[in-house]
């Protein structure tokens, strides 16, 4: 019973640990946290919603152009807004992302309406496998934890192969140097806001078959990975996507076990305590400021 | 006219420049000008020059005339303040009689977010902290007013106090894990902290559930403050005590730890600021302003139920202190008043004439027409992302803007 | 007896992983000396101060402070018993004014609280009252130091010189007892170097202040200096009298490298 509570918790977990990650891209590059990822991530999918079922291209074509349009979503967000703002600090940051997020959503519900719908994927949530001693898991399951897993590969090689994902790196780390050393740290910025925006998205494209496509689906899977990424420490890839998976299977442990209700609640109580101990969440670094 | 008075701020400075000269050291040379009664003259010249200079940007020059050192922290300083202040109070109380009632409840809220919006912005704008959970310290308020006065009976002055301390209470305990963390840290604790108030308070039989609770009448030693203009007028009069209050609080002692503990804890630190102290309390302070507002909010309303106390409410009393100007009192004031209204009323574009039948008609062809009012959501969003890059000191800034351009019209 | 002295720092030791900043550093000040610490970069003489601060716990030895031992008290407390301080990059708050900066260095002198603040109404409350009577002493301290020119602005708007001297403005606002300089001489022209050797003159004459100084600046050590200690990587070189100790051959040694 309890590896297949683990085993659900694992599947709700890599849409937490793809939403944390997307986060995390970001933050190394911005310090800026995005909530508008979330509602990047519901236009997306709304957009795949649209190819799928309305025009009726085919999966693979759907799902390639929805990716691109995020990738253009999260560039847009850095080129029109971001990079407009005067003495940026974190606050206006931060208030920018949020109005972005209120237009996207706003945007949503104007055009789709607050009706529920549904994103038909070519994996069922009724047809299971049975992974013995009871423990069951469905195609669509798989399918979200196989993507999840493939997706953290790619970023993991693309940064540490590449020749792009090192000038991240190093413009993550310092800014001003990476600049002397002929790297455009601006574009790196848009990039980092578009492939984050792709990781959202994919994780978005995971939420709606489980649950519904409605313009307010985004907002639990974004406060759990934001919660995931801090937990694992922000800036720590590797540290976020254990925070996901953690956050995941202990909710539903808890949910199973304990108290349905109360299984939001547990998840940031679980985070405050753990911030308590570790100010930089369990995988991040803690700075002291020298004087 | 305007030569005029283009000839008087020339033929001010000169005087204006030879008494700096004669009293290089401030105040204390100052005083013995008052004596004679040429001088008293000579001094208002100074001054006007002064604050012309000052408005031109001379900040050199601009150093005005002060009898005391108390003007530096006195309230409503000088006569065109007063004057003013006079006005506005006269303003505040006539208008109830001239407007709809549905406008005085607008005012009402708009005075309810300013409490708010004060004490965020201690926290946020003179502490340096962040905070996403503040619609849990006005749930907590809401509740404990609501509950005390209707279940154990508590007048409702007492009640009201008593919501705002326990809010304090639980700001303070809030406080304590925030001494260690920072930006986004500490806003995913104080997010956690607020998502789980709204979760308990829907879950509990005693707060109603989901259903809420019915608001009773506000009565004051007999006096039934439910009408929408006794309750205005109660509203208003706390709003303005706790901004004064506020105000004092940020000219004193304290003000100056909660800026001193956001430019440098370890600076503070080493000058005898006990910077925990100075964190958790600015937490407290904020928390009861926002638990009295919570109170507040109730009665305004006529009901509570744990919908109202959103993570979004949460964002926009951030939104709100960012966009009116961290660390200004009208600032907190300017940015409640636009975010109250925008919440309200931004639906209302739709029945602007050119704008709106533009928006229909997009509606019709590209969007649905259900999905209308969801427009009110873009235009807020842009709206807060446009001050917000144009004017990074936000509605304080462009207010200042305007203060200088009038003051210095002919340049 | 450790009681004794005024201020005494015993076998006091830091460590940063691997690197020994301070090792089993001893000496005493005594009331009314200006007492000077000179040592190459990364001596560990910054490492001193913020153990002395309590800014860094030291792994080993203890701090006496006027016969009590202060080693380990927090920050605020050790500012309380009288022990005041500059830094070497300059923390000041930068969003306030100079004014500002200074009151906050009354700020343990200070009694006001959270509601005779928020009721500051009048000028005979009892929270005006007291914010004038420390702005008089503040405004003494401007004249002083000749600050009156950037009273009412923002630290962040004044010229780096200027800076310096509002934060030695600011330790001594708090009236410490004991008065830690850290490099105050860093980044100053000659012009305001000779300005501060006058200052500092000032300040031991009219405030009867102890001061324990980190410096580079050799003639300014030898000038104003009643006693220097010599460190290198953490330990006692040597201590004595100015003219000794500039001419010690270890000190010049530990100077010029050779």
């Amino acid at each position: 019973m309890i590896s297949q509570i683990i085993l659900s918790g694992l599947a709700i977990g890599s849409v937490y640990a793809l939403m944390a990650l997307a986060m995390s891209i970001t933050y190394k590059a911005s310090e800026i946290p995005n909530f508008a990822q979330g509602e990047m991530a519901m236009i997306s999918t709304y957009i795949a919603y649209v190819l799928l079922v309305v025009q009726g291209i085919s999966f693979f074509w759907a799902f390639i152009f929805a990716l691109l349009f995020a990738l253009v979503l999260g560039l847009a967000l850095e080129f029109v807004f971001i990079r407009r703002a005067k003495e940026p600090n974190l606050l206006n940051l931060i208030i920018i992302t949020l109005g972005f997020q209120m237009m996207l959503y706003g945007l949503a519900g104007w055009k789709w309406g607050a009706d529920q719908r549904r994103l038909r994927m070519p994996f069922s949530e009724t047809e299971t496998y049975d992974l013995g001693g009871g423990v069951v898991v469905s195609q669509l399951g798989l399918a979200t934890i196989g993507t999840a897993v493939v997706l953290m590969l790619i970023i993991w090689l693309f940064l540490r192969f590449t020749k792009l994902g090192l000038a991240m790196k190093a413009s993550q780390q310092n800014a001003m140097a990476a600049r002397i050393n002929g790297i455009r740290t601006n574009r790196i910025l848009s990039l980092s806001f578009g492939i984050s925006s792709v990781v959202g998205a994919i994780a978005g494209m995971m939420v709606a078959p489980v649950t519904t496509l409605d313009p307010g689906m985004m907002w639990d899977p974004l406060l759990k990975g934001f919660a995931a990424a801090v937990l694992g420490g922000l800036t720590s890839l590797g540290g976020v996507v254990v925070g996901g998976y953690l956050l995941g299977v202990i909710e539903n442990l808890f949910g199973f076990y304990i108290s349905l209700e109360f299984k939001s609640v547990v998840a940031f109580l679980i985070i405050v305590i753990v911030l308590y101990v570790r100010p930089s969440g369990l995988f991040g670094r803690h700075y002291v400021r020298k004087v | 006219m305007f030569p005029n008075s283009l000839i008087q701020k020339f033929t001010f400075i000169p005087a204006f420049v030879t008494t700096q000269n004669l009293q290089p050291h401030g105040l204390r040379s100052l005083r013995c000008i008052e004596t004679s009664d040429f001088f008293c003259i000579y001094n208002l010249q100074c001054r006007l020059a002064g604050h012309i200079m000052s408005e031109m940007g001379f900040a050199f020059m601009s150093a005005e005339m002060k009898r005391s050192y108390y003007e530096d922290i006195q309230p409503l300083k000088g006569w065109p303040a007063r004057v003013w202040f006079v006005v506005l109070v006269a303003v505040l109380v006539a208008v109830p009689f001239v407007i709809k009632s549905y406008y005085v409840y607008v005012l009402s809220l708009m005075a309810v977010n300013v409490i708010v919006a004060l004490g965020m912005n201690l926290l946020v704008g003179n502490t340096g902290h962040i905070s996403l959970g503040h619609a849990g310290f006005v749930a907590i308020g809401a509740y404990t007013t609501v509950l005390l006065i209707s279940g154990a009976g508590v007048v409702f002055p007492v009640a009201l106090v008593a919501g705002g301390l326990i809010a304090a209470a639980f700001g303070f305990i809030l406080g304590i894990p925030a001494l260690r963390l920072e930006g986004p840290y500490l806003a995913i604790a104080t997010l956690g902290f607020g998502i789980a108030v709204t979760i308990i308070i829907g879950r509990v039989e005693l707060f109603g559930g989901h259903m809420g609770l019915i608001v009773p009448k506000p009565e004051i030693a007999g006096i039934d403050f439910s009408g929408d203009r006794a309750l205005y007028y109660l509203v208003m009069g706390i709003a303005m005590l706790m901004g004064f209050a506020m105000r004092n609080i940020l000219k004193s002692r304290l003000g100056r730890a909660f800026h001193s503990v956001r430019d440098s804890d370890i600076a503070a630190a080493t000058l005898g600021v006990n910077v925990a102290r100075y964190k958790t309390l600015s937490f407290a302070i904020s928390a009861f302003y926002a638990g009295v507002a919570g109170g507040l909010w109730a009665f305004v309303l006529g009901f509570i139920n744990p919908g109202l106390f959103s993570f979004v409410l949460s964002i926009l009393f951030l939104a709100t202190v960012v966009v009116g100007g961290l660390g200004t009192i009208l600032g907190s004031v300017l940015g409640a008043v636009v975010i109250t209204f925008l919440n309200l009323q931004a639906e209302s574009i739709q029945h602007v004439p050119v704008i709106g039948e533009v928006l229909i008609w997009i509606s019709q062809n590209f969007m649905t027409v259900s999905g209308l009012p969801n427009v009110s959501w873009i235009f807020t969003g842009l709206i807060l992302i446009l001050i917000v890059i144009f004017e990074p000191l936000g509605l304080y800034g462009i207010w200042i803007r305007i203060k200088i351009y009038w003051r210095t019209w002919p340049f | 007896m450790p009681e004794n002295d005024f201020f005494r720092v015993e076998g006091l030791t830091k460590r940063f992983g691997g690197l020994t900043a301070l090792d089993k550093l001893t000496f005493s000040v005594e009331k009314g000396m200006l007492f000077s610490i000179i040592g190459p970069n990364g001596a560990g003489k910054s490492t001193l101060f913020n153990c002395i601060n309590s800014l860094y716990r030291p792994d080993e030895g203890k701090v006496w402070f006027r016969g009590k031992e202060i080693t380990g008290l927090n920050p605020h407390r050790i500012a309380a018993a009288g022990i005041g301080r500059t830094f070497q990059n300059i923390e000041l708050f930068a969003n306030m004014t100079t004014m500002e900066n200074l009151m906050l260095g009354r700020h343990l002198h200070m009694k006001t609280g959270l509601f005779g603040a928020a009721m500051m109404f009048h000028r005979r409350s009892r929270a005006a009252r007291e914010e004038m009577v420390h702005r008089e002493r503040v405004e003494r301290i401007i004249d002083l130091l000749e600050l009156q020119a950037s009273r009412d602005k923002f630290v962040s708007q004044l010229p780096y010189g200027t800076r310096k001297v509002v934060e030695l403005g600011r330790a001594l606002a708090a009236e410490p007892e004991l008065l830690l300089l850290d490099e105050p001489a860093a980044g100053l022209n000659n012009e305001e170097k000779e300005d501060l050797i006058f200052w500092i003159q000032d300040i031991r004459r009219e405030f009867g202040i102890t001061i324990l100084m980190i410096e580079h600046n050799m003639q300014l050590v030898q000038d104003v200096s009643d006693r220097i200690l010599a460190i290198n990587f953490g330990k006692m070189i040597t201590e004595g009298e100015p003219d000794e100790v500039v001419n010690h051959p270890e000190v010049m040694k530990a100077y010029l490298g050779g």
